[in-house]
Parts: C-alpha cells; sequence; structure tokens
C-alpha cells in the first residue's frame, strides 16, 4: 500500500505507520463502538416487537415499518413535522438573508448590530424555550389584555391555531443567528467592482440582486438550507419545553413522538422504526445536498 | 439619488433597531424579573428593578442542586475538550497524510463520514442500553458518550483543515530526525491550533447546552444533573414563582454571557467557519 516507492520499508518508516495507527485507534474505537454500533443494534431491534424491558422478544421483519404508517400518530406526527420544517426553512433562508443584506450596508455600528444578534447563538435552547414559555404564560396575557388584542389575550401556547407558530417564532429568534452571519460572510464574498460595473451599465436593484448577489452566495443558500432542515425534522429541545407536544398533541413532532414511544410508553422497537424511518429521510437529503455540491464543483 | 440613498440608510436603522429591540426584550425581562419581588413584577413585567431584590439569587446561589449541576456540567465539558484535544487533531493528522497512500485510511476516513449523515434519535435508545449495561449512565459516561459522538465531525473539520497545510515542514523536521511523536507535538499540532480553537468552541457549546442527552441519561437523580437538567426540572416543580424561576435561567446562562462578552470574535468565528466549508 503504502510501500509503492521503495520495496521493504525503513525501521523508521514502520515507526511512523505504528504511530499513526497509535493516534487513529482511540478515535476509532470509540466512535465504532459508541456511535456505529447502536445503530446497528437499533436496526436489529426495529426488526423485533421487543418493548425495551422483557426478556423475550420475537422478530416480525418490517412489521414495525408497516404499522408506524397505520396508526395516525406518527403520519400526524410527519405531517406537523414536515409543515413546520417547510416554514422553518422558508422563513431562515428569507429573513436571514433580508437581515444580512441590511448588516451588509455600509452603516455605522456594523459590529456592534452584529454582536447583539449573535447573542442568541450561544445560549442553549432549552433555556431560550424555557424563557419564552414563561414569557407566553406570565405576560403576553397582560400585554394582549392591555391593549384589547383578543388572540393574545390569553398564553398562545395554549391555544391550537397559535401554538405552532409560537414555537416557530421561538426558534427564527434563535435560529436566525448563524444563517445570517453565514449569508453576510457570502454576500462579503461578492468583488465590490462587480456592483460598481453594473451599476454604471444601468443596471436595476433587482437586476443586480438577481444576477450578482444570488449566483454568489447560492454555495451559501445550500448550507442553510440543510442545516435548517435537519433542524427542523428533528426539532425537540424547543416543543418540549414549550409544550410538550400540545395542546392536544397539536404540536407534537416525530421527535417528540420517539421520545414519548420509546422512553414513556415501552413501545422501544417500534419508536425505533420511527427513528430509522426519519434517519433515512435526513440521510437522503444530506446525501443529495453534497452530491450537488460536489457536481458544483466539477463544473 | 443621494436623497434616497440616506432615506434607505434610516430604513436599515429602524429595522435593525427594532430586530435588537426583539432580540434584547426577552432578556431584559428575564433578567428584571428575577430581581425583582413577584409583587413588583405583578404590577408590571418591564420596569426597572427598584429596589432591587436579590433573595431569588441568594436562594438559587445557596441551592446544593444548582452547584451541583453546575460542576456536572463544568466537569462534562471539561472532558469532552481534553479528549478532543488530545484525540482528534492527532488522528486526523494521521488520517490526513496517509488516505493519498493508503486505502485502510481512506476507507477509515470514509466511516467516519457517515455519522455525519446520522441523527441521533437513530441510536438514542439502543444507547441508553447499551450505557446502561456498562453501568455509564453517569456525567463521566455521558462525556465519553459525548467524545465518541464529537469524532466525525471535529476528524472531518481537521482532516480539511490539513489538506491546505503543505507536508513541507513535517517533511524537514522527519529529515532532520524528529520521531513521528515529535513532528506532531511540535509542528503540526501547533499549526492546527486555529482549527482546534473551532472545534472547541463548537463542541464545548454544544456539550454545555445540550438538553437531550442528558434528558435521557442523567435525569435519574439530582446529583447527576446538568444546569440544561436543572432549569428544566426546575420550572416543573415551582412554576408559580416569576422571580426565582427567571433567576435559574440567569444563573445558568450568565457564564455563557459572560464568555460571549469576552470570546465574542473567536465564537463567531468558531460558530461559522466550519459550516462555510462543509
Amino acid at each position: 500500500m503504502g510501500d509503492k516507492k521503495k520495496k521493504g520499508k525503513s525501521r523508521r518508516d514502520k515507526g511512523r505507520d505504528r504511530a499513526f495507527l497509535f493516534f487513529t485507534a482511540p478515535g476509532f474505537i470509540l466512535y465504532s463502538f459508541f456511535f456505529i454500533m447502536p445503530v446497528l443494534m437499533g436496526f436489529y431491534y426495529s426488526a423485533t416487537d421487543w418493548d425495551g424491558i422483557s426478556k423475550n422478544y420475537n422478530f416480525i421483519g418490517f412489521d414495525n415499518y408497516v404499522k408506524i404508517f397505520r396508526t395516525g400518530q406518527f403520519t400526524d406526527a410527519l405531517f406537523f413535522t414536515i409543515k413546520y420544517t417547510v416554514l422553518l426553512v422558508v422563513l431562515t433562508i428569507v429573513l436571514g438573508l433580508a437581515i444580512a443584506m441590511l448588516l451588509n450596508r455600509k452603516i455605522k455600528g456594523r459590529t456592534f448590530f452584529r454582536g447583539i444578534y449573535f447573542i442568541p447563538a450561544v445560549l442553549s435552547s432549552l433555556t431560550v424555550g424555557l424563557i419564552f414559555n414563561k414569557i407566553c404564560y406570565y405576560i403576553i396575557p397582560v400585554i394582549g389584555k392591555a391593549l384589547h388584542i383578543h388572540a393574545l389575550s390569553q398564553n398562545p401556547l395554549a391555544d391550537k391555531n397559535l401554538a405552532m407558530w409560537t414555537i416557530l417564532f421561538v426558534n427564527l429568534w434563535q435560529g436566525l443567528c448563524i444563517p445570517t452571519l453565514l449569508f453576510l460572510a457570502g454576500l462579503q464574498s461578492v468583488p465590490t467592482d462587480l456592483y460598481d460595473g453594473a451599476a454604471l451599465d444601468g443596471a436595476s436593484a433587482w437586476d443586480i440582486f438577481r444576477y450578482i448577489t444570488i449566483p454568489f452566495i447560492l454555495p451559501v443558500v445550500s448550507v442553510v438550507f440543510v442545516l435548517t432542515l435537519k433542524g427542523g425534522l428533528m426539532v425537540f429541545d424547543y416543543i418540549k419545553a414549550m409544550t410538550e407536544g400540545g395542546p392536544g398533541s397539536s404540536t407534537r413532532s416525530v421527535a417528540m413522538l420517539i421520545y414519548k414511544h420509546g422512553f414513556t410508553q415501552n413501545k422501544y422497537a417500534f419508536a425505533i422504526a420511527e427513528a430509522i424511518f426519519m434517519g433515512l429521510v435526513v440521510a437522503a437529503i444530506s446525501a443529495v445536498q453534497i452530491y450537488f455540491t460536489n457536481k458544483k464543483k466539477a463544473v | 439619488m443621494v436623497e434616497g440613498r440616506k432615506q434607505n440608510n434610516v430604513l436599515t436603522y429602524i429595522i435593525l433597531i427594532l430586530g435588537i429591540l426583539l432580540i434584547i426584550l426577552p432578556l431584559y425581562v428575564t433578567f428584571v424579573t428575577a430581581l425583582k419581588s413577584d409583587a413588583q413584577s405583578s404590577k408590571s413585567f418591564f420596569t426597572l428593578p427598584i429596589p432591587i431584590y436579590l433573595e431569588s439569587f441568594k436562594e438559587i446561589l445557596s441551592s446544593e442542586r444548582y452547584w451541583r449541576a453546575f460542576i456536572n456540567t463544568v466537569y462534562i465539558t471539561a472532558i469532552v475538550l481534553a479528549g478532543n484535544i488530545v484525540i482528534m487533531p492527532a488522528m486526523s493528522y494521521a488520517v490526513a497524510r496517509k488516505m493519498p497512500v493508503s486505502t485502510a485510511y481512506r476507507l477509515v476516513y470514509y466511516f467516519l463520514l457517515l455519522g455525519i449523515f446520522i441523527p441521533f434519535q437513530v441510536k438514542m435508545m439502543p444507547l441508553v442500553k447499551l450505557l446502561s449495561a456498562l453501568n455509564m449512565m453517569n456525567p463521566t459516561g455521558l462525556a465519553i458518550l459525548c467524545i465518541s459522538s464529537s469524532t466525525c465531525e471535529s476528524v472531518f473539520l481537521f482532516v480539511g483543515y490539513m489538506g491546505a497545510i503543505p507536508p513541507d515542514m513535517e517533511e524537514a523536521a522527519w529529515i532532520d530526525g524528529a520521531g513521528t511523536l515529535r513532528t506532531y507535538s511540535s509542528v503540526v499540532f501547533p499549526l492546527l491550533k486555529p482549527m482546534l480553537a473551532t472545534v472547541l468552541i463548537k463542541q464545548g457549546l454544544w456539550i454545555w447546552n445540550d438538553f437531550m442527552l442528558p434528558l435521557i441519561t442523567l435525569n435519574k437523580g439530582w446529583q447527576d444533573w446538568t444546569l440544561t437538567l436543572f432549569q428544566y426540572n426546575f420550572q416543573t416543580e415551582y412554576s408559580v414563582n416569576y422571580s426565582l424561576t427567571f433567576a435559574t435561567f440567569v444563573a445558568s446562562m450568565l457564564p455563557l454571557l459572560i464568555f460571549y462578552c469576552f470570546m465574542q470574535k473567536a465564537i463567531i468565528g468558531g460558530l461559522t467557519s466550519g459550516a462555510v466549508k462543509s
């Protein structure tokens, strides 16, 4: 393998190979044991009817994967999660790009604005969820009543129609930080003489955006797209902190359902099948994105 | 034309300042409510804390549970970061330099990349079985687990970074007679430091703020709680008291906010640089 050039290795080369093996082994062993093995165990259990506790279980093949689509719970959660994710992705890209373009203008105090806008990114999503939970519970109704806004005169998280939008708002409050900074970095990579030239040629603002800005930031858009998509499809912390999936099951995401089935209802193997299905969706999306970015580089 | 641009700038400022209010207001309410008595807060949530009320903070800071959670969080984060410093750069060095000549190392690299595609939920439930079978449902066990989970992302970032470092300097050290370990520690490791900062910030913030892993592995008794578990369990127990509830949030956020004040540039760099490259 490594000895194509010369036949037989010197003692030093052998020592080097041994050192490299020694460097690689700890991480490789930890990763295989605590990352890949549970995944394989999951595939194995998903083909059984194990409840997670009893000693005996039977092999039932792909029955769990068929069953998850027969009960309404999973499809309802899947439908909620897809709706939530689509809204999250669209709003993140539109608002993140808009804020980044504002921050990219020649204005005073740009570092100050950036410093403040980035604060939410360092906080725990659980803390953020809990803070907004309390704000919705204690403060929003007071404001709503004072301003005579009927919709806000009670806790929006207890309202079936508003709960999802409230969670989405909180998710964006924190989740916009990193995409905005990525867009900002993308915008700053556009050579300014391109803009100047276009302005001299009398291009409209829209043309400049369409033909100069968009092509330059397209790679960033694709990164943000996938990051947000993964976050949305697996949303858990915000929902756990704010509604626990309620009211009723109106904000129950797939990750919430998996947690509930797996840890509180002893539907162990069933919950693993749900998780693996979602995992395959996420993996497929990542693979498609990587395929397309690599293709673009090759061209 | 100039007039229009000026108006545009005014509009930009107005929108950006509204955005700042939107970000600051929830944090402001959190801080002032923690510093007011419930009687003060029920008059208005938005007034400044005059007179300042410190009882809630005294209660949190004298609570054994808070300090235990704080120490557990620091402990777990420290082990994970130490593990990342010791294991990941060395492993990435070996993988990056061996990949072009060795199929085995190429396979190791692709094997590690696999992890990036697998969402946490897929391994979540078997992981709990595995940890409890090994008697690892404790902070140390969680830390070892987190090091293992960070392998794929960390190695991916380091290997990408190694690609941009020409091997000339190592080869010079090698020809001068330095061993592999020596070459690594005195030439390669220092060159990797910028990426190490990125990796440590990424991993550190992730571990410190993580909720789901502690929830499924450490929620048996308060002795094992992390700060996120402390907050979560606290608010389900004492949800009636405004001041105390918000004081727990402040006590948990403050270390992060202080860290952010001093390390802002490094943090922003750390959280954005890896994402652009991948």
